[in-house]
Formats: structure tokens, C-alpha cells, sequence
């Protein structure tokens, strides 16, 4: 063999790749403690679960592994990963957080199905979609906790402004008098951008796959894409969307949480397998994270949090376009100025945090409606296989975070149907723009 | 006994001669061509990755596709691949990584193929067989499931018809199945196609 190149296109990914190998590193350790933690879990298993979450803060509960790799991609809401890091809340319960950057979601994907990433910062769709083998490898999947809420948006393009499509409604008639191919851009085919543009347009009787052209485009070079005329609109995570309006590129024609208050948006995402091998790693990573995320959401802190996650090698942004929609202080581009109540929410009081079923499920529900998944699945089957609540739960009651009662939530959208979990096959058939 | 046998792959696998490359590193792109054409096989085109949409995707009319793995890129081409049926290819995903074990827990993770950029140019015709065979199993396993569902659910609609009949018409259950055998033969329908005929009578009498 040749030596190494280590070309790559990406300069961080080639640091991490030098680097020895988290699973390399993961499997010594496994190796070393298999012994014990079968034995434990053998005895564990027969304990009910409210007293085993008692037992194992008694003192079995030493993370597997010491250090966990993290993938992020640049995005506002890579924050809690950033800052459970860089603020050393990983240290306080037995873990070091390396917070690895990616250049695509299909990365971040095939690093953690194949180990190499222990967990990631990642669109809760693009799990429901690697668990069902959507387009991809099919691998049992896991969602440790929900990230964010809120905090995604839909920037047109200023020639549309010129052509008078400033809203959904106007869009839908420039669509159907100027003919012409009309090219939108989304972040991964099962993701939630794709979700919430595909969910947008339909609103207005857009039918986004057959009425416009799909495509998908990295986060970071969303907005240099749309500079060079390669899309008319397109669904991103901040800043990107208020750095389309900065560059004068583009507007805000609606946020996310205009089409849903408190959308659920990235989760930490791992593999089935990992939860089940490192359960006491998998519980430390979610109180950690949630540390961040009660930090990050207090209102004080959010300049400091912005001025970190500004810098190179996390976003790449210059911080005032990271920092006004963190602290709610929207404008759309177009001359409108607001204080936004629903901005992007990390804690708000755990209610962020939960991994209710109905989130996961709501993801199917639309994988199903846009033709990804042929059949019905097992919604709520699926969703209580990937999302960990027991795993959750006793964490969060570790870190006095809230737990909410039911695993379900009641949301009304923006074309008023209300989303409950309760009868998601219904749910899914019940659109009148799908595939 | 690799090499020996390499001339020997190439041959038989006529079918993936034709390689497209998407690579913004020119040099390395011009690299993986050299090796590639080495090894007797047809490099179609290199694409940046900005240049890539269906249409040129379709134009190149490549068996299979290679790029690398830490290109922002790519999920465009998941998108493009994943929208367009006609467009399913072996994708190889190169990575800057080299060692046996990540390479081996992607193969088995089911990622098409994932090795490294510091391949000798023997071993990439080799890559390029083991990922499009890959790609094949890959295929071939989506395809029984699909198999596999519709005959769970042909299974269901024997099942209700034979239930039909012994209720309505006092047969025996082996019996049944006899009749509505005989009839899928004389008819020459499928025994499921049958099924549902009974079925439908059942709901319209009802």
C-alpha cells in the first residue's frame, strides 16, 4: 500500500482522521468490560425499571467509554454539542465529547451506521429514514434526545421578490402564469428541510414534487448556491437563511415555526447497537447535552454561545448573523422587523428535550405522503424501537430536568390539520397535495 | 494470486467497464483516471461536483460512479439517486481513511463500498467489482423483501377466501383450497387473483 494522501476536501475531517479511531478505542474498552457489563445487565434486566434507575446512580453507572465522537454539521443548532464540549459539561459526568464537523448529512449517516461517529447532531427524519432503509443503508437506529425546536426557515430568492412572489400564496400564482422550471433546494431527501418545504408548499397547493424541481444542497453552500442563480427557494437551518438577507441574496418567506410551533427538528442520533452496548456512555452524553441546552437557553448567555460557535472550525459565521435570530430579533428582508417569541428553543423547560413519539412518527407520517416509504410502517412501533425514553428518562431525572407525562403531543400545523400520534395511518392519507 | 486472477475479473465484468468520477480535486480525479484506464477500464467523464444534476448524471451513462466520501456533494447525489429509479449505480466512496476495519464495518453496514484513496490502482478494479457486487446484494435483498410482502399478503387473501367458503358452503378447508386451486388452473389466473374474486362476490352479496 501507498502512504496515506490524506487529501481530502475538508481540512477538520482530515485532523480527525489521523486521530486514533473511536472504535478502535471503543472496542479495547468493550473488550475490558464486557465481563461486567453482561454481568450487570443480566441482573439488571430482572430489576424493575423505576428502581434500576435508582440503582445504577448508586455507583454502577461509570460511563463504557471515556471519549465519544460527535458529528455536527454547521448550524446554529450544533450548539448543545459545541457547548457541552467547550463549556466541559461532558466532564462532570465521566465523558470527553469530541465534536467531529462534517461536510454532508450522507456522511454523517455512514459514519455513524459504520462507528466511526459514536453519535451525531443530526435531522431526526434522516434517523427514521437509515432505521427503514430509505434510499440507504437500513441499520437500527437510535434517538438518545431531541436537540432543538424551532429555529429552520424558507428563504426565496430576491428575483422572485422582483416577480411579486413574497408570500406562499403569491409564489403559487407566479408558478402557474410565468412558466419556467422552478428549483428548490432542501438538506437530505428524508430530512426535516425537505419536510418542512415539501409541507410549506403544499400548504399553497404547491405540489413540490411535480409543480417545481427538487434538489439537495449542503447547509453551508445553500446560500453560494443561490447566489449563482441555482435555485429560486430553498429550506435551511439558521444562520443560513438570515445570512441569504445579509448577503442580499435572498428573503425570509416564512420561519419554521410559522408552519409549526415547536417542530421538533435535530436529535442525538446513534445506532441501536450503541445504546444497547453503552447505555451509562448513552445516559452521560444526554445529561451533558441537556446541561448545554439549559445553558444555551438562557437568554444571558446566548451572545457567548453565538461568539463560540461563530468561529471556524464550528459554523463559520460571522457571530451577529448567528446571534440575532438565537435571541429572537428577526427581519425577513423584505422590511419587516419582529421579536419573535418561537425562536429556536434548546431547553424550554425539557419540553425541547423529550423524545415524544409522535415527533419520530410525524417524520413517517410525511415519508409516507411524499412516496419515500411505499407502504404504512409500524408508526408507533418504529418510533418507540428508535426513540430511547427509558434511556432519556433516567437521565433527565439525574439532571432534575422535566419530564413530561405523556409520550405523545398535540400540534396544530400551519394548514390548521392538528397532529396528535393517534392515528398516524390516517394521518398520512388524509393530505390532498402528496405523491 | 490477485493480480494473476485480475485480468480474468475485468474480463468477465464487461458490464462495469464505464466509470464516471465527481471530484473537485483535480489532480487526484486525474489519478483515479490513470489507474483506472491501467486497469483497462472506460473513464467516461470527471464531473465537479458542481456540475452535478440528473441531467448530467444521465448523460454520462456510467455503470459505476465514484466519489469522495468527505465531498459536501454528496448528498446531492443522494437526492438525484434516490428521486430517479433509472438512476440506481454502484456509488464508490472513497475515504481518506485507509484502515481494513472501517472499510470492512462499511461493507457490512451496507454502504456500496467505502475505501481508501491510497488504493493501488490493481486493487481499485478489484474495489470496483467487490462495490458493485454490492450494490447487486443490496438490490437482490430490497427485492425479495419486496417479494417477501407480497406474498405475505397474497397469503392473507387465500386465507380469507378459504374462510369464505368452508363458512358459506360447508367445505372442509383442504377442499377449499382444492376448488379454488382447480378454478386459478382451468382460468388460468393466479391462486390470489381467485382469492380476491371470492372476496369481492362476498362484499357485493353482503
Amino acid at each position: 500500500m501507498n502512504k496515506p494522501t490524506e487529501e481530502t476536501t475538508n481540512s477538520e475531517t482530515t485532523v480527525a482522521a489521523k486521530t486514533q479511531s473511536p472504535e478502535q478505542n471503543g472496542r479495547r474498552d468493550f473488550m475490558k468490560q464486557t465481563g461486567a457489563i453482561l454481568g450487570a445487565a443480566g441482573i439488571m434486566s430482572m430489576v424493575p425499571m423505576g428502581t434500576r434507575a435508582v440503582a445504577w446512580a448508586g455507583g454502577s453507572d461509570a460511563p463504557e467509554l471515556k471519549e465519544v465522537k460527535i458529528g455536527f454539521i454547521p448550524l446554529t443548532d450544533c450548539a448543545s454539542v459545541v457547548i457541552a464540549s467547550t463549556m466541559k459539561f461532558d466532564e462532570k459526568y465521566g465523558i470527553k465529547i469530541i465534536p467531529s464537523k462534517e461536510a454532508s448529512w450522507a456522511s454523517v449517516r455512514d459514519k455513524v451506521v459504520n462507528g466511526e461517529l459514536h453519535a451525531a447532531h443530526v435531522l431526526y427524519g434522516l434517523v427514521y429514514g437509515v432505521h427503514l432503509g430509505i434510499g440507504g443503508p437500513k441499520k437500527d437506529m437510535a434517538v438518545l434526545m431531541s436537540i432543538n425546536n424551532n429555529g429552520q426557515g424558507i428563504t426565496l430568492s430576491d428575483q422572485l421578490k422582483d416577480k411579486g412572489a413574497t408570500t406562499g400564496d403569491k409564489l403559487k400564482k407566479l408558478i402557474e402564469t410565468d412558466k419556467r422550471d422552478y428549483t428548490f433546494a432542501q438538506t437530505f431527501p428524508t430530512g426535516t428541510h425537505a419536510m418542512w418545504l415539501y409541507y410549506w408548499l403544499a400548504s399553497y397547493g404547491i405540489d413540490p414534487l411535480k409543480d417545481v424541481k427538487n434538489i439537495t444542497v449542503p447547509p453551508p453552500q445553500m446560500v453560494a448556491n443561490m447566489r449563482v442563480g441555482n435555485m429560486d427557494g430553498f429550506c435551511v437551518g439558521e444562520p443560513w437563511n438570515n445570512r441569504a438577507i445579509a448577503d442580499k441574496i435572498g428573503f425570509t418567506a416564512a420561519t419554521t415555526q410559522d408552519i409549526w410551533k415547536d417542530h421538533p427538528e435535530k436529535v442525538l442520533g446513534t445506532t441501536a447497537e450503541f445504546a444497547h452496548m453503552y447505555p451509562n456512555t448513552a445516559r452521560a452524553m444526554i445529561m451533558a447535552m441537556l446541561e448545554a441546552s439549559k445553558y444555551i437557553d438562557v437568554m444571558a448567555n446566548r451572545r457567548g454561545v453565538a461568539e463560540i460557535i461563530a468561529d471556524k472550525s464550528y459554523i463559520n459565521c460571522p457571530v451577529d448573523i448567528i446571534n440575532q435570530r438565537m435571541e429572537g430579533q428577526y427581519e425577513d428582508g423584505l422590511g419587516r422587523k419582529w421579536s419573535d417569541p418561537n425562536y429556536m428553543k434548546f431547553y424550554n423547560d425539557g419540553a425541547v428535550n423529550f423524545p415524544y413519539l409522535s415527533d419520530g412518527m410525524w417524520f413517517l407520517t410525511q415519508h409516507k405522503r411524499w412516496g419515500l416509504l411505499k407502504e404504512d410502517p409500524d408508526y408507533l412501533g418504529v418510533a418507540k424501537k428508535i426513540n430511547q425514553i427509558d434511556l432519556y428518562k433516567q437521565a433527565a431525572s439525574q439532571v432534575k430536568v422535566p419530564i413530561p407525562k405523556d409520550v405523545l403531543r398535540t400540534s396544530k400545523l400551519i394548514d390548521g390539520t392538528v397532529w396528535d400520534g393517534k392515528d398516524p395511518k390516517k394521518y398520512a392519507a388524509s393530505f390532498k397535495v402528496r405523491a | 494470486m490477485a493480480r494473476l486472477l485480475l485480468p480474468f475479473i475485468i474480463n468477465r465484468e464487461r458490464k462495469l467497464k464505464r466509470i464516471l468520477i465527481i471530484d473537485d480535486v483535480r489532480d487526484r480525479a486525474a489519478w483515479l483516471k490513470a489507474s483506472l484506464e491501467l486497469a483497462e477500464f472506460d473513464v467516461v467523464g470527471i464531473l465537479a461536483w458542481e456540475q452535478v444534476d440528473e441531467r448530467s448524471i444521465q448523460a454520462a451513462a456510467a455503470d459505476v460512479i465514484i466519489v469522495d466520501a468527505n465531498a459536501p456533494g454528496r448528498d446531492t447525489l443522494e437526492q438525484i439517486s434516490l428521486m430517479s429509479t433509472t438512476l440506481e449505480k454502484p456509488v464508490v466512496v472513497l475515504s481518506a481513511r485507509n484502515d481494513q476495519q472501517s472499510i470492512q464495518e462499511a461493507m457490512r453496514a451496507g454502504v456500496s463500498a467505502y475505501v481508501a484513496h491510497t488504493i493501488q490502482s490493481e486493487d481499485l478494479s478489484g474495489i470496483i467489482h467487490v462495490a458493485a457486487a454490492r450494490f447487486l446484494e443490496h438490490k437482490r435483498l430490497r427485492d425479495e423483501l419486496k417479494e417477501a410482502k407480497s406474498q405475505l399478503v397474497e397469503r392473507k387473501l387465500v386465507d380469507r377466501a378459504k374462510g369464505i367458503l368452508m363458512a358459506d358452503h360447508g367445505y372442509s378447508e383442504p377442499e377449499a383450497y382444492k376448488r379454488m386451486r382447480d378454478m386459478a388452473m382451468s382460468k388460468g389466473k393466479r391462486l390470489a387473483e381467485i382469492a380476491e374474486a371470492i372476496i369481492f362476490a362476498k362484499e357485493l352479496s353482503a
